[in-house]
């Protein structure tokens, strides 16, 4: 029997895999785009956009949009490699659903 | 897998909402939030404006310029004003292709109308109605990509008004632009904007 695969514990938690669905089909997202498309509270989504920059899923950027501070947020080449890792158990633990 | 618990303590429903969860946030990058209704009111105003000021000045060679400058301006307010309250979309491929028709149309318009208001060297019927097929055009494509069949309807508006301004009598060609400028900006604006709104208040509900 064919053993079960590992689902990557920081693209498994809802938030971060919510997020980094999100920033598939984006070139790049502010924060308050995110936190509004969640409906995450700012220190819950700034803890997890933290865990998924720490392994390197994502990129973080400051810039100022007129006066104001932006943060925007990009997936690197490891997070988009992790998600579709993380899609391919997915498939393999639910036999092909998706 | 059955629902009993992995290792790690995952179940089959967990994952289930893990594949929920991926479809609600495709679904959600698929909406654009970005609200671009007011743009549409802004420039049919600002159209509307401009051929009620050179009706009224018939001799002034500034009444365009200075109307169109002052819709760039007020434009570039509003965009800054939406960018601060966050109120502007993330960039994807289908928002950055609409956004690049109506810049490069609007680039287009300005290259062709400048040019020809300056040196008189157009018919004024043709000069409307390569207009209107401009922004006919813009529309098209937009709805196109967008899949969006009233606009496709707008398109349409903007083109059978282009058509017909050949072959209306010369004083209905002025009636023509009015209404297409009601019509297919201002009010499509409205329109554009009540359906941003909705679309606002289903995103909030969906997320109480």
């Amino acid at each position: 029997m064919p053993e079960l695969p590992e689902l990557d514990p920081v693209v498994h938690g809802k938030l971060r895999l919510a997020v980094l669905v999100l920033l598939v089909g984006v070139e790049e997202a502010d924060f308050t785009w995110l936190r509004d498309k969640t409906g995450s509270t700012d220190g819950n989504l700034g803890a997890q956009m933290m865990k998924l920059e720490e392994a390197g899923y994502v990129a973080m950027q400051k810039r100022f949009a007129g006066r104001k501070p932006q943060t925007l947020y990009r997936m690197t080449p490891a997070g988009r490699k992790a998600l579709a890792k993380y899609v391919a158990a997915l498939k393999l633990l639910l036999g092909g659903a998706l | 897998m059955t629902n009993m618990e992995r290792e790690d303590g995952t179940t089959r429903d967990d994952l289930v909402q893990r594949v929920a969860l991926m479809e609600a946030m495709i679904a959600e990058g698929r909406r654009n939030t970005g609200r671009f209704g007011w743009i549409f009111i802004l420039w049919g105003l600002v159209c509307l404006i401009g051929i009620g000021e050179s009706y009224l000045l018939p001799q002034s060679y500034w009444v365009w310029p200075i109307t169109i400058v002052s819709g760039f301006v007020i434009q570039f307010i509003g965009i800054a004003m939406h960018r601060r309250s966050g109120n502007w979309p993330s960039e994807n491929l289908k928002s950055r292709s609409v956004a690049a028709v109506w810049r490069m149309m609007g680039i287009a318009i300005i290259l062709y109308a400048a040019p020809a208001g300056v040196t008189h060297t157009i018919h004024q019927i043709a000069y409307i109605a390569a207009i209107f097929m401009f922004l006919g055009m813009a529309h098209a494509i937009s709805a196109v990509i967008l899949r969006w069949r009233a606009q496709g309807v707008v398109a349409g508006l903007w083109w059978a008004g282009g058509v017909a301004t050949y072959f209306v009598p010369r004083n209905y060609v002025i009636t023509i632009y009015v209404v297409e400028m009601v019509i297919c900006m201002v009010l499509f604006g409205v329109y554009a904007m009540w359906l941003e709104r909705r679309r606002a208040v289903a995103l909030e509900l969906h997320h109480a």
